[in-house]
């Protein structure tokens, strides 16, 4: 039983650790990646001993920078809440991690370890749930701060989130019913199968609408470009107006949090998660006759480097929209979620449907 | 009367007359640098050339008598270039030194170079060097250099003050302007050759590298120097204080009047307003043991109250000054005297000064003839306040201006204090006075205050505000309209104008006069005073 | 005045359909984002140094060029004997239109020369740096040509400079020593007149 909580607890602090250190991380691709984009050189002081290491560190500098400024919370706002509302965001978003399995089975001896903090077998309604409560950070971050702009702000954003989930909840049906299951490791276990003998069934094969609906619901959901007007720092004024130092810095770090989250989500349902193309636990089996056999360690260690290379890929392709869309107004924003994405999410389920009554597959 | 036409317009003057003259009566002004209305003609300089129709060759307007039937051109192609050329030789040889010379900006020169001079010059030899910064007095610089030779400095000295010290001396391009051996430049009225140097071959010492002339504000007013009261205008720095230490008051220029001054005015005139911007009160000084902040409000509340509570008006005695102007003459009277039945007088020991029988006259105070139309000369005399003051029989007395140890001697003005319930002084500058007083009310200089000034003559004339009262100083006419109010006396006016309507209703001299028809050259109410005084 | 109504364009159908936009925004993006990647790194290893891969200049490090005309911190000019040229004629004073030139002038022992500056300050946070004071002074004493572009301090009062700095541009807020022998006020002597004229030569 200890041995389990240990486990476990090591999984967790693996997650946490991982997760963490690549949101830092972000900060300083997305600086360096716009800077390539727009022909600059983008941040490169901040150096430790001499070193700037391409200017990494300015991370570190923005935190610290963070703790030491004046947290300033408004006279009128709600400190209870004030405080509350950017743990709740952070939080929720952190523990969306807990059940996306980034890597398949590890074997140590007698016992099978799951790389998956937690085995739920509702795993992805627990991480829309998730999501889905991170819109409370960001009311009460508007509501608590006691600033109309901020409260407008929020509205702004719970109205878009809500609104996206139900897209981005539909599209996945689909995908839900091609693989029979909403517990995350079976569906990338179910991934790995063969379609016509050398196709692997990810989620983008079966599913690319979806995929598509999916990509472009999570985007307005994490409140990045080009759907990033709740925050609109200095044009139309966000919920967290009223927030500063480190509070203000986690409103931040959940952003990119939320855009591990969903670039992992996007992994694990539409590419196969860990999966890599051919490969079963025993070794390679490509559809040409070739077979290379790898052990228990050698899978494990290319699953995860598979989940991870896909995960960043997002990641990178998230920040490259990022860079490249300019932002919806907000009633464009709403015709697309309400007027776009969300027809076409129930045109693909009905195709999805009759698809598979017409293919007869039981699953 | 010849008539004659210039520039197309007629006019008929008297016989005599120069052409010069004739077109500065149709308004058209004919440069000249040689040429001034109060001194012998030269027509040396040769710039006022005319074209006059029937003559072979230009003429020199300053030299020409008018005739009957003449057509004069002053702007005619060959008078302008008859200018240019004069130009081309008086600047042959002046310096270029513009920047650092003190008459840049009021030059003749650069005016009419920039009217209409050659801009691309032929002169292509060397420069005659001559002296410059030579002191000629302890007011006067001469630059040779800069000297065009106009010689108006030479007839001023020989025509005006009769004491001739400068002469030209050489010839051709070698002739310089400078003093006799052994003469220095003193005289009483010498500053004023500065004023008539059309070039800045003349400058003031006192002004020198003081600032320069696009700087300065002017202001028409009356010199308060003495009671011929001259026409002046004072020039003054509206801002860089960094410049002329500070002080506001840069420099007095006489301002032409035919009745009083014409075009000069005396040095000790010209040099003496230090007193406006050092030494200066600038704040309420109140009892050394009132522990009470001492303001406008708590001094005027103690004067009113300890005038109110003197037993009787009599045992309030003011001694005003001849400094003054009419309006607050006028409100002393009606205030004191007319409404409290206090003894009010501005006769007070006479200690007359240097005169002579041109400018300068003995009597050091502008308005002592205004004080005697007021009724406020003679009538009572301060000494006798005084001595009455001492002898216990005051309560309150108020002291316009007046250094009272000069006047009535160490030992008595030291007692006035102790015997006295409220000794009040009012006044521009420090003066030991100030320190016996209980209570000091800083008090405008003439400059900063509007008013009137009735001269010598008996010549009604207005003094302007250049700029706000020093400090916490305000106006005397202020002071005592918001002591009038304390005392709720029934005196409605709100400004020295609406004084000044009441006053010339009350006194005949002043007859209908207002502020706008006293005008800039003012008004002569009363038959000029000819040398009363024993 | 007429009025011309200009109709909103309407999207086509291609752009309504958005995703092939997006395609060509990426393909925009992508293009400058691998180009300057494969520049940078082949920088890294000493190629293509003559392709920038960017346009951004390291400022305190790399320096634009500056034009010949342009207009940075002033200075005035010497003398051979390390005077001032400026004969305090108050031109630039006068023409300043930020009136932040303060100028005293005082008697110069040469009566040719007569005047020259004994206090010259520029109040730099005040300046607009027009070069008005340039252009009209008749002496060239004051010119704007030391490159110094980086004018900051802590202080309103460090943004003065005095005679001291404006003859040596090299010369930073706080002067602790009084180097000029040619009598002026300066603040490193609480604004004292200090300094004399070389004694004239004697032949």
């Amino acid at each position: 039983m200890i041995v389990e909580l240990l486990i476990k607890a090591g999984l967790a602090g693996f997650v946490f650790f991982f997760v963490l250190n690549l949101a830092g991380f972000h900060t300083w691709v997305e600086r360096k990646q716009s800077a390539l984009i727009q022909d600059r050189i983008g941040a490169n002081r901040a150096p430790i001993f001499g070193f700037r290491m391409l200017g990494m560190f300015h991370g570190m500098a923005d935190v610290l920078k963070m703790f030491t400024k004046e947290d300033i919370v408004p006279d009128r706002a709600d400190k209870t809440l004030h405080m509350l509302a950017p743990f709740f965001s952070v939080f929720f978003a952190l523990v969306a991690f807990a059940a996306i399995p980034f890597g398949p089975p590890l074997v140590i001896g007698e016992r099978v370890i799951d790389l998956q903090v937690a085995k739920i077998d509702a795993a992805l309604l627990y991480v829309f749930a998730m999501l889905s409560l991170g819109v409370y950070g960001v009311i009460l971050a508007g509501f608590a701060s006691g600033n109309n702009y901020a409260i407008m702000g929020g509205l702004r954003a719970t109205a878009q989130m809500i609104s996206y989930e139900i897209a981005l909840g539909i599209a996945l049906v689909g995908v839900i019913m091609i693989h029979g299951t909403i517990d995350l490791g079976e569906l990338v276990a179910s991934q790995g199968k063969l379609l016509w003998g050398w196709l692997p069934m990810w989620g983008i094969v079966v599913q690319p609408v979806a995929f598509f609906i999916f990509v472009t619901a999570a985007l307005a959901e994490t409140k990045r470009l080009p759907f990033d007007l709740p925050e609109g720092e200095s044009e139309i004024i966000g919920y967290f107006v009223e927030y500063s130092g480190m509070k203000f810095g986690m409103f931040f770090l959940t952003d990119f949090l939320e855009t591990i989250v969903v670039a992992s989500l996007a992994t694990t349902i539409f590419f196969g998660g860990w999966q890599v193309p051919y490969l079963s636990p025993d070794g390679f089996h490509f559809p040409w006759g070739w077979e290379i056999p790898v052990n228990n360690l050698v899978y494990v260690l290319l699953g995860l480097a598979s989940f991870s290379v896909k995960g960043l890929i997002f990641c990178f392709l998230f920040m490259q929209l990022r860079w490249t869309l300019p932002r919806f107004r907000y009633d464009q924003l709403m015709n697309l979620g309400w007027k776009g994405l969300f027809p076409i999410a129930v045109i693909n389920l009905v195709v999805t449907a009759v698809v598979l009554v017409f293919l007869g597959e039981p699953n | 009367m010849p008539r004659l036409t210039i520039d197309g317009r007629e006019i008929e003057v008297p016989a005599g007359t120069t052409v010069i003259q004739a077109a500065e009566k149709l308004g058209i002004f004919i440069p000249r640098y040689c040429y001034h209305p109060g001194l012998s003609i030269a027509g040396n300089c040769r710039i006022c050339l005319v074209e006059v129709e029937k003559f072979p060759k230009l003429q020199i307007a300053c030299n020409m008598p008018v005739a009957d039937g003449m057509v004069v051109h002053t702007k005619s192609e060959n008078a302008e270039d008859g200018r240019r050329a004069v130009l081309e030789f008086l600047l042959a040889n002046h310096p270029l030194d513009c920047p650092v010379c003190d008459q840049s900006g009021e030059c003749d020169l650069q005016n009419f170079y920039m009217n209409f001079g050659l801009y691309d010059p032929r002169f292509r030899e060397q420069k005659n060097k001559k002296k410059k910064a030579v002191e000629l007095g302890p007011h006067v610089m001469l630059d040779q250099e800069r000297c065009i030779l106009c010689s108006r400095c030479v007839r001023f000295t020989d025509e005006i003050t009769k004491t001739g010290e400068f002469g030209i001396f050489n010839r051709g391009d070698r002739a310089e302007l400078g003093l006799y051996p052994g003469e220095v430049l003193d005289n009483p009225y010498a500053t004023n050759v500065v004023d008539i140097c059309p070039v800045g071959a003349l400058t003031e010492r006192d002004f020198r590298f003081k600032a320069r002339v696009w700087y300065l504000s002017s202001a028409p007013t009356v010199c308060n120097g003495c009671s011929q009261g001259c026409n002046i205008d004072l020039h003054f720095l509206p801002d860089r204080p960094h410049l002329n230490d500070g002080a506001r008051v840069v420099r007095v220029k006489p301002r032409y009047n035919a009745e009083v001054n014409e075009w000069w005015l005396c040095d000790e005139g010209r040099f003496g307003f230090g007193w406006v911007d050092r030494g200066r009160l600038g704040a309420v000084r109140g009892p050394k043991t009132n522990g009470a902040e001492a303001t406008w409000e708590t001094a005027l509340a103690a004067i009113s109250e300890a005038i109110s509570g003197a037993s009787d008006g009599a045992r309030v005695g003011v001694i005003a000054s001849t400094q003054l102007t009419c309006e607050e003459l006028f409100l002393v009277r009606e205030i004191f005297r007319k409404s409290l039945g206090a003894r009010v007088t501005a006769s007070v020991p006479e200690r007359p000064g240097s005169s002579d029988d041109f400018l300068v006259k003995a009597d050091k105070t502008p308005n002592t003839r205004g004080a005697t139309l007021l009724g406020l000369m003679g009538s009572d005399d301060a000494e006798a306040i005084v001595n009455d003051a001492l002898a216990g029989e005051l309560d309150v007395l108020w002291i316009f201006e007046h250094d009272a140890i000069d006047l009535f001697g160490e030992e008595k003005a030291r007692k006035l204090p102790e015997k006295l319930r409220l000794l009040v002084f009012s006044g521009t500058n420090e003066s030991a006075t100030a320190d016996l007083a209980h209570w000091v009310l800083p008090t405008a200089a003439y400059v900063e205050k509007d008013g009137t000034f009735v001269n010598h003559h008996g010549r009604l004339q207005r003094v302007g505000p250049a700029f706000p009262p020093f400090g916490d100083s305000r106006e005397d006419w202020r002071v005592l309209m918001d002591l009038a109010r304390m005392l709720d006396l029934p005196l409605e006016w709100r400004g020295p104008r609406e004084v000044f309507r009441a006053l010339a209703e009350a006194e005949a001299p002043f007859g209908d006069l207002t502020y706008d028809k006293i005008g800039s050259d003012g008004v002569a109410i009363a038959p000029a005073e000819e040398a009363a005084a024993p | 005045m007429a009025v011309k109504v200009v109709r909103r364009p309407e999207l086509t159908f291609w752009e309504k359909l958005y995703l092939p936009q997006i395609y060509c925004g990426l393909k925009i993006t992508f293009r400058h984002f691998f180009k300057n990647l494969f520049l940078h790194l082949a920088h890294r290893v000493g190629r293509l140094k003559g392709h920038r891969a960017g346009v951004t200049v390291q400022y305190p490090e790399e320096l634009r060029p500056l034009m010949s005309r342009f207009r940075s911190r002033h200075r005035l000019t010497q003398r051979d004997d390390g005077s001032p040229r400026c004969v305090g004629c108050m031109l630039c004073e006068t023409v300043c239109p930020a009136k932040c030139i303060t100028i005293v002038p005082g008697e110069h022992p040469d009566p040719h020369v007569e005047k020259f500056p004994v206090r010259f300050d520029i109040n730099l946070g005040v300046c607009v740096y027009c070069g008005y004071c340039v252009e009209v002074c008749p002496e060239d004493a004051i010119r704007m040509d030391t490159g110094i572009l980086d004018v900051a301090a802590y202080s309103r009062d460090a943004m003065k400079l005095d005679i001291h700095e404006l003859m040596d541009p090299k010369l930073r807020k706080p002067v602790e020593r009084c180097d000029l022998d040619f009598p002026h006020k300066c603040e490193v002597h609480g604004g004292d007149m200090k300094g004399s004229w070389p004694a004239p030569e004697t032949p």
